[in-house]
């Protein structure tokens, strides 16, 4: 089953006939705050919705696609949380040790949406694709045995990073939270819906451009085992997104009117538009310096830090 | 004003004849789970002042009652990197920050449990905390920017070293129950200035961190002009200040602890370690001068 919000926040199923089936009417019962609260309310009722809403879905007979407006399908996530790095990137390095960072939940980017540059001085500023999953219910200490079935649904994430500010040698990862660089869509697709999981084709286009292009076979640690790290950590609620990390092999600038599509093959994929007021430019195309310089990673002793 | 979040989910103030219930205040907030009621309640408490202090003075006074987190879930929880200058001259280092897991919150008489994994160190990390109001998009760095704060309060960044992979530990912060918080949040009229409170806190009676606002190398308005330059700020937010490391040491298994910020009010919690692991006790001189001597290693 396919999830997506859209037009004046309807939440809706995508149907097999690529038709968005308006659902909200279900959700009423559970009187929801406000828009943000519309897939929690889905999430944490499923089990008592799903037939219905697989009814609906298989019936189709909904607004085309190319008829409606589709937004993140969740209006503010409860947390977003982002793996480091976790992709092998083509070396036989040992896997390095697990890492987690929190990225802002305010001003998320949905389909057609716009990213917008800030004015700091960042030395570039970079797409990340990820695949991305939706916590199902609460969660912590979870076993990687158990941990899969904590997962609501997957979608598709662009973790836009402007590199370069900030502290040397600190990495706050600051620069991924600036309003409007949390993006993500078309919509949640159910586990059962994407195939296997570990076969999803990852690819970002720049205006048509080929940029990421990488499998999840590359992953460094499988979802299970960061589900266990991270719930070893925090609590996870449903409606936390999380983030399975990137390949940096082609990761590239994201500039001024540049049209970014981000793309899952078992799931979808979704735009996003660049602005930037200050009509900075960047080098088009693959940063390789960045490709270079993560390859090399891991080959030796990762650097303990240390200090608050 | 000084509001607190009673154990049982009352809203109150606390005044000199003890707690005054004003709950009905905010009853047609409606809120998802408990935990997500104060941001809604801080949205409206801006323009809801004068009838809570009103009800707040004609209200029947009660002994003060267990209290949780004034805020026991924020939206966001956002923590300065260092930012004391602690006998620094020169440059101020850049400024930076980082968030961490909201869930980590609890409040005065929790009980913080250190987690199985292997970190160097469990330390705390005394900071004066503020409370957001209202929304907030590129402040200025100047006294306007108080205004969307709720107030101020006590917190603690139990930071476990040592973990993940790349600079310090952000990691290490985020583990549920490390970030102790209150009691109440303390209105900024209270407080005729940020920068000049005396932040102690001390394990089992004995002194360990003490120190003055006064030496921040951001301050309070700083920080919030430099944090709405990245993301919006939205009610019950809470932003950490940053610590002065001279005077940080080990938490453990039994230890007391008990923080304290001058005209804030005191915050208390205790430490569990289901592994009962040793850690040399006092000061972490160690850490203290590696910071004091920093060149950008940290």
């Amino acid at each position: 089953m396919r999830i997506a919000r859209f037009d004046d926040d309807r939440m809706g199923v995508v149907a097999s006939d690529d038709t968005v089936v308006d659902i909200t009417d279900l959700l009423e019962q559970y009187d929801p705050l406000d828009a943000a609260d519309l897939l929690p309310d889905l999430i944490t009722h499923f089990d008592e919705l799903k037939s219905e809403l697989e009814s609906r879905s298989a019936s189709g007979g909904g607004k085309s696609l190319d008829d409606v407006d589709l937004h993140s399908p969740l209006a503010r996530p409860t947390k977003i949380i982002c793996m480091i790095g976790n992709y092998r990137e083509g070396t036989d390095r040992p896997q390095q040790i697990m890492d987690i960072f929190f990225k802002s939940p305010e001003g998320i980017s949905g389909d057609g949406d716009t990213v917008i540059l800030p004015p700091h001085e960042a030395s570039i500023f970079h797409h990340e694709a990820e695949i991305a999953l939706v916590i199902g219910k609460e969660s912590k200490d979870l076993s990687r045995d158990d941990a899969m079935d904590a997962i609501f649904g997957y979608t598709v994430f662009n973790d836009v990073s402007a590199r370069g500010l900030g502290r040397e040698g600190i990495n706050s990862f600051l620069g991924k939270s600036f309003d409007t660089f949390a993006g993500f869509g078309p919509w949640i697709s159910t586990p059962d819906e994407i195939g296997e999981l570990y076969d999803q084709h990852i690819t970002v286009h720049v205006d048509g451009e080929l940029r990421q292009d990488y499998n999840t076979s590359d992953i460094e640690r499988p979802i299970d085992e960061l589900l266990a790290y991270i719930s070893s950590i925090t609590t996870l609620n449903p409606g936390d997104v999380i983030c399975c990390g990137t390949n940096h092999q082609g990761l590239g600038a994201m500039q001024d009117g540049d049209v970014v599509v981000t793309s899952v093959s078992g799931i979808g994929s979704f735009t996003l538009n660049v602005r930037d007021s200050d009509a900075r430019q960047w080098q088009r195309g693959v940063d390789e310096e960045m490709a270079a310089r993560v390859r090399a990673q891991g080959q030796e002793a990762p650097a303990q830090g240390n200090g608050g | 004003m000084r509001l607190v979040l009673t154990a049982d989910d009352r809203i109150g103030v606390q005044t000199d004849n003890g707690f005054v219930d004003t709950s009905s205040v905010f009853d047609d907030i409606r809120f998802r789970t408990a935990k997500d009621r104060m941001p809604r309640v801080l949205a409206v408490f801006h323009e809801r002042r004068s009838q809570l202090e009103e009800l707040a003075q004609s209200g029947t006074a009660e002994p003060m009652p267990a209290l949780q987190a004034p805020v026991p879930r924020p939206p966001k929880l956002i923590a300065a990197f260092g930012n004391y200058r602690e006998g620094m001259d020169g440059d101020r280092q850049k400024q930076d920050l980082f968030l961490e897991s909201p869930e980590s919150v609890i409040g005065p008489g929790g009980t913080v449990v250190l987690p199985a994994h292997e970190a160097t160190i469990f330390h705390h990390e005394a900071e004066l905390a503020l409370i957001v109001g209202k929304r907030a998009k590129d402040l200025p760095a100047d006294e306007s920017a108080l205004d969307v704060l709720a107030g101020y309060s006590c917190g603690i960044d139990v930071s476990g070293r040592g973990m993940g992979r790349i600079g310090p530990s952000r990691i290490g912060k985020s583990f549920d129950t490390f970030t102790p918080l209150g009691p109440a949040i303390v209105t900024t009229d209270e407080i005729a200035d940020p920068q000049k409170l005396q932040v102690t806190l001390t394990v089992n009676g004995e002194p360990r961190q003490n120190y003055s606002t006064d030496d921040m190398e951001y301050s309070v308005v700083e920080i919030l002009s430099y944090v709405t330059g990245f993301m919006t700020l939205v009610p019950g937010d809470v932003l950490i200040c940053g610590t002065n490391h001279q005077g940080l040491g080990a938490m453990q298994d039994g230890d007391q602890i008990s923080m304290s910020i001058e005209g804030i009010g005191d915050l208390q919690v205790s430490v569990s370690d289901p592994h009962n692991r040793d850690w040399q006790r006092g000061i972490d001189e160690e850490m203290a001068a590696r910071v004091r001597n920093r060149a950008g290693s940290r």
